[in-house]
């Protein structure tokens, strides 16, 4: 446990304060603009739900890890998590809005520039697609939704104090379980990345029960989340539910369960497959955000009722907000990165070496891809993903994107070696039997790519093979591609042996 | 043992408030009768400790009423519940107690300063009444509507103005008709003055009936 280690931490932890000050607007910001709940009631159990949120539920979907996960030096990611976290701050104390995801997958190209990296170009048309329809669906459904309880409460005569008493209860109900699902799918971009490093082990209360070392880690960002729902994030909420167009307590929480209605209808693999599995047509997923579907739907309420309470210039702040949060924190951490590396000589990143080796060309052969053009290029290692495509576009100057990612994930260096000790390691319950006795096999094997591991372990073992692609096998496939994630990890021989990210 | 379950059940406060509204409700609707029976009983030269009688009621129902909206006003700021229309509740409360507060003031300075109606106006002196005192009525209906059925108020609102109208149609003939007799000046100012306080019943009752249409539109919103 190097003190390193602890300084890093805190920069998980300020990017938990950061997204707690920023994200718990969205579940409560309306109730609590409109007065129906008071702040620190919010505030309490905003945070009760986050943390059982991140503990219970995240850790559980620990293996997963956060979008941080991607980047291969603790140094790197510590700073891309600052860079995050400061961006999301500056944003909060303007009090928008944004999405802290946004702010990550920002850092993260910060640092694919610095350490020449290729940036996943589905990424940035996400973040520019969840923009545009993100808000667009939030207005839809949140005027659709206001519509329908406005024509049910004038048919249902509820008395006026009950109406509130029920909205006050489903304003609270929907914050809880927004509060949940904030620390269930958060909690992995904050402390995901130090699931490696922390300096916590596991302890059991008397027989009763046992808290793992991973649910301490979240534990501890989930309490730096709460912080941030405690002392920042008030100029948010009030953004979100009065700012843009004061709300009534019904349209506040119309607002609150449309933003809900849009996040799981839009991107839920299980009501996908649901759907498919019923033989029902599917809804097509999207990427969503809970910051512009909450914004979404007050517009949405806001231009039912004529527009004329909406303050554009609001509005105007919030979108720019939108635009400038990837890209501050792309430009924060490329800057930082360059301080730290130069100046603190910190490893902020390792590199990543490339080689179409003979039976790279092979495997690119039986999947269909014409190597002929590629053999200039043959055996020679290149060393950042930048400059191995500036390389194999210039044997091949019309490969598609798609074939270019598949080049690169093919002959990417990932040296493996698989360790009886590491097998040892490997959590039963996160693997099947028929899993782990297929990695036991290759016991003392090494391997240079991942995709060698995945050929030996779908050879020896059904389990380990991937399904036909299909909306049906769309949750198999993407829970094997994270088992596939956690076993590569596992087994990955790390240049200095430091670090195996 | 039974506030206890009250304060228990998940909206047990709620319901109490909402009783505590209809009871207020009750009161002010109660009283406006009660004037108009007193009224009646004064006109008819009943004894007059049955008119005494008739001020200690509605003065009951009054600090009853009082009471009620004091205790609503209480608990509506100490829970916090409806943020954002709790003003208007409570003004419209306030405004709707302070019409049986006039109908007790009336009724008392006719009991006090035993105005002498001959035969002739007690018939349009009892439609007055009465017609205010339907204004009164539907105002508490409007009011109750507010809380319960929104899109009931613009109806019983439509009715207050009416009734309005007529109690100041009936007011203008009255008049005319004490100042064209042969009665003494005094006679006829004394009158006069009665017939204005009967019809400031139902006008006040029409400033409520207003300003609770501008609670409906803000609700509405």
């Amino acid at each position: 446990m190097e003190i390193t280690i602890l300084i890093f931490l805190t920069s998980g932890l300020f990017l938990g304060w950061s997204l707690g000050a920023n994200d718990a607007a969205n579940v409560f910001g309306t109730a609590v603009a409109s007065r129906m709940i008071q702040f620190t009631t919010a505030a309490i159990i905003c945070t009760v739900f986050l943390i059982l949120g991140a503990v219970i539920s995240g850790a559980g979907a620990a293996h997963g890890l956060g979008a941080l996960g991607k980047l291969n030096a603790l140094p790197g990611a510590f700073m891309a998590a600052f860079s995050a976290a400061l961006t999301v701050y500056w944003m909060t104390k303007a009090g928008l809005p944004v999405s802290t995801t946004q702010a990550i997958v920002g850092a993260i190209i910060g640092w694919n520039l610095f350490s020449g990296s290729i940036t996943d170009t589905s990424a940035l048309s996400k973040i520019f697609a969840t923009w545009v329809a993100c808000p667009i669906l939030g207005a839809i459904f949140g005027a659709l939704i206001y519509k329908a309880v406005m024509l049910i409460l004038s048919r249902s005569r509820i008395h006026l104090l009950r109406l509130d008493g029920y909205t006050r209860l489903g304003l609270i109900l929907a914050g809880a379980f927004g509060s949940y699902s904030l620390g269930a799918n958060n909690i992995g971009n904050v402390m995901g990345v130090f699931i490696s490093s922390h300096p916590f082990s596991d302890f059991s209360i008397g027989n009763l029960f046992t808290i793992t070392a991973i649910q301490q880690l979240f534990l501890l960002g989930a309490i730096a989340i709460g912080v941030g729902v405690f002392t920042y994030s008030k100029r948010v909420m009030m953004t979100v539910g009065d700012g843009i167009m004061p709300l009534t307590p019904v349209g506040a929480w119309v607002v609150v369960i449309a933003h809900s209605i849009v996040l799981f209808l839009f991107s839920s693999i299980e009501l996908e497959h649901f759907l498919a599995s019923n033989g029902l047509p599917t809804i097509p997923l999207i990427p969503v955000s809970s910051s512009q579907a909450v914004v979404g739907a007050v517009i949405g309420i806001g231009l039912l009722k004529g527009g004329k309470g909406i303050r554009w210039r609001v509005l105007g702040n919030i979108a720019s907000g939108w635009v400038t949060t990837p890209i501050i924190a792309s430009v924060v951490c490329f800057v930082m990165l360059f301080i730290l590396q130069n100046v603190f000589n910190q490893v902020v990143y390792h590199e990543v070496r490339y080689v179409l080796s003979g039976s790279v060309l092979d495997h690119l052969e039986k999947s269909g891809i014409a190597v002929a053009e590629l053999e200039p290029v043959k055996d020679r290692e290149i060393v950042g993903g930048t400059h191995f495509r500036d390389a194999i576009l210039e044997v091949k100057p019309t490969l598609t994107r798609e074939l270019e990612d598949k080049i690169l994930d093919v002959a990417e260096i990932y040296p493996l070696s698989i360790d009886p000790g590491k097998i040892r390691e490997i959590e039963p319950g996160y693997l099947s039997a028929g899993q782990i006795e297929a990695v036991k096999a290759l016991s003392g094997l090494t391997y240079d790519h991942t995709w060698q591991l995945y050929d030996a372990l779908s050879g020896s073992s059904i389990d380990w093979k991937k399904r036909e692609k299909s909306k049906l096998n769309k949750p198999f496939n993407k829970h094997l591609d994270e088992q596939l994630k956690y076993v590569y990890e596992l087994f990955h021989q790390a240049e200095g042996g430091s670090m195996n990210r | 043992m039974n506030l206890k379950i009250e304060n228990l059940s998940l909206f047990g406060k709620t319901k109490h408030i909402e009783g505590m509204i209809d009871d207020l409700m009750d009161c002010i609707s109660n009283g406006a009768m009660k004037f108009e029976a007193g009224v009646e009983t004064y006109l008819n030269g009943s004894d007059p400790n049955r008119c005494d009688d008739t001020v200690h009621q509605i003065r009951d129902l009054e600090v009853e009423g009082n009471r009620l909206r004091r205790a609503i006003e209480g608990q509506l700021y100490t829970d916090m519940l409806i943020p954002d229309s709790r003003g208007d509740v409570l003004s419209l409360l306030e405004d709707i107690n302070y019409l049986l507060g006039l109908a007790e003031d009336i009724f008392l300075a006719i009991t006090v300063e035993n105005p002498q109606i001959g035969d002739e106006y007690r018939e349009e002196f009892r439609l007055l009444t009465s017609t205010s005192v339907k204004s009164i009525e539907e105002v508490v209906l409007s009011a109750r509507a507010f809380f319960r059925n929104i899109t009931a108020v613009r109806d019983h609102l439509g009715k207050v103005s009416f009734h309005e109208e007529e109690a100041d149609q009936i007011a203008v003939r009255l008049k005319r008709r004490i100042f064209s007799s042969d009665l003494k000046l005094e006679n006829k100012m004394h009158l006069r003055y009665f017939v204005d306080k009967l019809d400031r019943l139902a006008d006040e009752a029409e400033d409520v009936g207003d300003w609770l249409a501008i609670y409906t539109i803000k609700r509405s919103l």
